[in-house]
């Protein structure tokens, strides 16, 4: 196998070497070849950011979804779409984000958005909805999103919720996110950020305010990550007065303007609502990454650098020892068997670059690495880490990504699951690392889980039974 | 902006026994474009494309590809801000132009969505347009199908689709003693009893449309490029030359109708062929239809079906059952589990119809008794009933699970989309053979659920003994 990898990755060098403009990476087209490149001494990076090409199967989705999951997981909202049934009903209760008490945000609520309210606007039946939703649960905020048509009629959902929220005296939130706005998710994520912090952040006080209260930003509770994360700071000494937004509640959030630091976990939908605290508020912020033994540990020196405070310098040191005492012997299992492995990444941009260490710790090699809506930033970002001979592709469609791991042959493909099946139908390995998997895998005890994970993905015995060929 | 109510300020407390109006919440149903890619799933070599934003291709793809476990292709014609202003034709031009070029189809099913039926976009006028521009080139067939959001459902999505279909294809030529069979979103696995059981009958079907191989592809890389199964366009132009169309799901019955008016072929839309009754209609019907006698397979089949319902006859007697989704699955589901001895109590639909109310009431006629109705409700409406009016099982989809959780009752899955499951194409209930799987599947649930590992009833409640609730029954009845 180790044998196999050198020579695969010779080819990627050889082919960046002698033909690395002329020949493009796979067949594709012409306007996307430049969306790939392979990482050479040279700092090239693949174009990004651009509209998608009509006409082929998008891996990217709308700025709707791109708000929306970034606001879901608050456990005691409603989560209201402005919208035609469908904008609801394909995408209620899919973050995969847990919760230790509220279920509230996991229900699917829509104005459904019939004909009649196409020719004579929407916004009497969307208050009439908010007035629903207010009296049947008694949320801790109604979120209301836009979405496209109700944008194209016009409906003026700030008002309407203005309106809901002096009658109701509930936190009545629009969010304006049609879809169309952008081809860029990400611009969908600002967008929840901006709800945010226009809203909810800075509203209410907070009692007994302490040099020690944090916000943990950019972490979603995706299978219950955070609880991953949480404990390891509060041993710290850290007062959490809320995650952005994962396992949250709106007052909490609201009260996230007394945090002394914002520890940002997902760079990439949340270093916006960082930097804007920061220029509000004055919160510093600092960028930590608890996926992989050796990121969660620098994460922990990092936080602990900021306090400079000489207890919890002793305490990180007690939980770093005693956290990966037993670590080594654990993974040893796993990393007999995953050594040499490769891996592709074709995942939400943060995951591109955060995971490339964590797959080196487990004696895996990342070959490839993507993001389907990543800006130059994270691109500079994945080339800081990749090894030379990597591809970088940004937003391959289904096609191109079938070319793409047809060519290379990765061991693992890390995505989510409109990718999953690409990937199993060509015999390559899967792990989920969005919205639909099923273990934590941030922090130490994450990082086994993690490994357990990529191990069922590649070690199966069912990857040779279904390799047999019949006829020979 | 709209007035409100002066008076709202005091009426707006929150209450328990509130009964919403307006929001939807928990949806039963899923919007138009999403029934007619279902549709397209199922045509030979096709491309389904959605004129709209990212989201709706990338959104349905998602429950497609997690409910089937395969590899699903939705096309988008990728719609931003500027397109939204100046109308969304050059971007379906470069869909389209993309789509023949890179992928090669028989066939683009080109989808609106509510944003561009909202901002008025031309489909049919883009596409002539885009075919006026290529005269001479091998273009794939490019069908429009108008499928706005907003209005009705994912099930007029897929008679939608149907419909569109037909008309752009079927073509008068020789009468080929076929039967179109309209079939509606159904399990691979149901589909292969369709197809089984008109191999019984020795009757060639077109079927509209055929998910059966495509949805249920082996473990190989060709799942990955255009399905290379499925209902072919000759096929499609054949439907007008066949004995009759038989719709086994009410509600996708336009084609029917069409193909009913411009070619007189003979339309029969009936309930879906779930359990003894109405698998007897739809056998007799193509029977009737091809002048056929029924052949004795059947007959064993058939009989088969009626030997385990009196197998299984003493553990479903009066189970009260919920069932959601669909209307035209939930109707026949609902049947079905009456012949078993089952009690229908709560029947939730997320459209509103006449024709599901006239197979109702065939229903309660039969039964004896009115079941509660949920008519265009979702499941925050079907929820609440059943704190009122408990049952034993639950029958719908995947979102019911938190549902039969509450209420600690087992969830038997059918419908869409499941997520929470694995082989789904493999469900099946269609047929006297599928209705046997049904019936074996379902009471081996109960018998896991409602038995002991002896195979003994749990005790009911009102059969353990409690002494203080003992003492008083015995202090009231000595009162009296």
């Amino acid at each position: 196998m180790k044998e196999e990898c050198v020579v695969r990755k010779n080819n990627i060098i050889k082919q960046d070497s002698t033909n690395s403009i002329t020949k493009p990476i796979i067949d594709t087209f012409k306007s996307r070849e430049s969306h790939m490149c392979v990482k050479s001494g040279s700092l090239s990076l693949p174009q990004c950011d651009t509209p998608g090409v009509p006409g082929t199967v998008t891996q990217r989705t709308c700025v709707f979804g791109g708000a929306r999951i970034v606001l879901m997981p608050i456990t005691d909202a409603l989560h209201l779409v402005h919208g035609p049934i469908g904008c609801a009903a394909c995408t209620w209760d899919i973050r995969g984000s847990k919760s230790s008490e509220s279920k509230l945000y996991k229900q699917g609520c829509s104005s459904d958005l019939n004909e009649k309210d196409i020719v004579f606007g929407g916004e009497k039946k969307l208050y009439d909805s908010i007035i629903d939703l207010y009296k049947l649960h008694d949320p801790g905020a109604i979120f209301v999103y836009a979405t496209c048509v109700s944008g194209v009629i016009g409906d003026d959902i700030k008002s309407v919720c203005r309106q809901a929220e002096k009658v109701t005296g509930c936190r009545v939130i629009p969010v304006e996110s049609e879809g169309f706005q952008n081809h860029n998710k990400t611009k969908g994520h600002w967008i929840g950020c901006d709800a945010l912090l226009d809203y909810v952040i800075g509203t209410s006080p907070y009692e007994n305010p302490s040099r020690y209260d944090v916000n943990i930003v950019g972490e979603f509770n995706v299978a219950g990550d955070l609880w991953g994360i949480r404990p390891l700071l509060e041993y710290l000494g850290l007062n959490i007065i809320t995650a952005i937004t994962g396992d949250s509640k709106v007052e909490d959030i609201a009260k996230a303007h007394y945090g002394k630091l914002n520890i940002v976990q997902c760079q990439k939908s949340s270093n916006y609502l960082a930097k804007k605290m920061e220029k509000k508020y004055g919160t510093p912020s600092l960028k930590v990454n608890f996926f992989g033994i050796s990121s969660t540990i620098n994460s922990i020196t990092d936080i602990v650098e900021f306090f400079d405070d000489d207890e919890m310098k002793v305490r990180a040191n007690i939980l770093i020892e005693n956290m990966t005492k037993n670590l080594d012997e654990e993974l040893k299992e796993y990393k007999d068997r995953l050594k040499g492995k490769t891996v592709a990444l074709y995942a939400g941009g943060n995951k591109s670059w955060s995971l490339v260490r964590a797959f080196e710790e487990l004696g895996m090699e990342v070959v490839l690495s993507g993001t389907k809506n990543g800006m130059k930033e994270d691109y500079e970002r994945i080339m800081e880490v990749v090894k030379v001979g990597t591809v970088v592709v940004d937003d391959a469609n289904s096609t191109e990504l079938m070319k793409l791991l047809k060519k290379y042959k990765p061991d693992l493909l890390i995505s989510g699951a409109k990718e999953k099946y690409i990937a199993l139908k060509l015999k390559i390995g899967f792990c989920d690392f969005n919205h639909d998997r099923i273990s934590a895998f941030a922090g130490f005890k994450g990082f086994l889980e993690f490994a357990r994970e990529v191990d069922a993905a590649v070690s199966t015995t069912v990857w040779d039974v279904v390799k047999i060929d019949l006829k020979t | 902006m709209t007035k409100f109510k002066r008076n709202e300020i005091e009426e707006c407390s929150t209450s328990e026994g509130f009964n919403k109006e307006f929001a939807v919440v928990n949806p039963t149903k899923m919007c138009q474009p999403m029934g007619a890619v279902q549709a397209m799933m199922g045509v030979k070599n096709a491309m389904p494309l959605i004129h709209g934003s990212q989201g709706c291709a990338t959104y349905m793809r998602f429950q497609l590809i997690r409910h089937y476990r395969e590899p699903i292709e939705v096309a988008s014609t990728s719609l931003n801000e500027k397109t939204v202003i100046y109308g969304g034709e050059p971007n379906l031009l470069k869909a389209l132009k993309n789509i023949s070029e890179k992928q090669n189809p028989d066939i683009i099913g080109v989808m609106s969505s509510c944003l561009t039926e909202t901002i008025g976009d031309d489909v049919d006028g883009i596409i002539k347009k885009f075919e006026d521009a290529n005269i001479g080139k091998n273009l794939p067939a490019m069908v429009s199908i108008p499928t706005p959001s907003y209005a009705g459902s994912h099930v007029e999505g897929y008679d939608k689709a149907i419909l569109s279909l037909i008309k752009y294809f079927a073509r008068e030529s020789v009468p080929n003693n076929k039967v179109n069979i309209i079939l509606g979103n159904l399990s691979p696995s149901n589909l292969v009893e369709i197809k089984n059981i008109m191999k019984d009958l020795n009757v060639e079907p077109i079927l509209l449309t055929d998910t059966s191989e495509n949805l249920d592809a082996p473990l190989n890389e060709k799942a990955l490029k255009l399905h290379e199964f499925g209902t072919s366009l000759d096929e499609l132009r054949d439907t007008a030359n066949s004995k009759a169309t038989i719709s086994i799901t009410k509600h996708n019955d336009s084609g029917a109708k069409y193909l009913e008016k411009k070619f007189s072929i003979r339309s029969i839309s009936k309930s879906m062929p779930i359990g003894i009754r109405n698998t007897d209609i739809f056998i007799k019907n193509v029977c009737k239809v091809m002048d056929l006698d029924i052949p004795k397979k059947i007959i064993r089949d058939r009989g088969r079906l009626a030997d385990v319902l009196v197998d299984a006859h003493a553990y479903n007697y009066r189970r009260k059952v919920a069932i959601f989704g669909d209307v035209d699955m939930v109707i026949a589901i609902a049947r079905f589990t009456y012949e078993m001895g089952m009690m229908p109590k709560v029947l939730c639909v997320g459209a509103e119809s006449p024709r599901f109310r006239e197979d109702l009431n065939e229903l309660i006629n039969d039964m004896g008794y009115k079941p509660i109705i949920l008519e265009n409700k979702d499941l925050f409406d079907f929820e609440k009933v059943l704190e009122s009016n408990p049952v034993d099982i639950l029958i719908g989809n995947a979102y019911g699970a938190s549902i039969a959780n509450k209420f600690n009752i087992p969830l038997f899955r059918i419908g869409f989309p499941i997520f929470d499951r694995i082989g789904t194409q493999r469900i099946k209930f269609i047929g006297y053979t599928g209705g046997i799987e049904f019936v074996d599947a379902i009471t081996n649930m109960i018998l896991d659920f409602y038995y002991d590992d002896e195979g003994y009833k749990v005790e009911d409640k009102e059969l353990s003994f409690d002494p203080q609730s003992f003492d008083e029954y015995l202090f009231e009845s000595s009162a009296k």
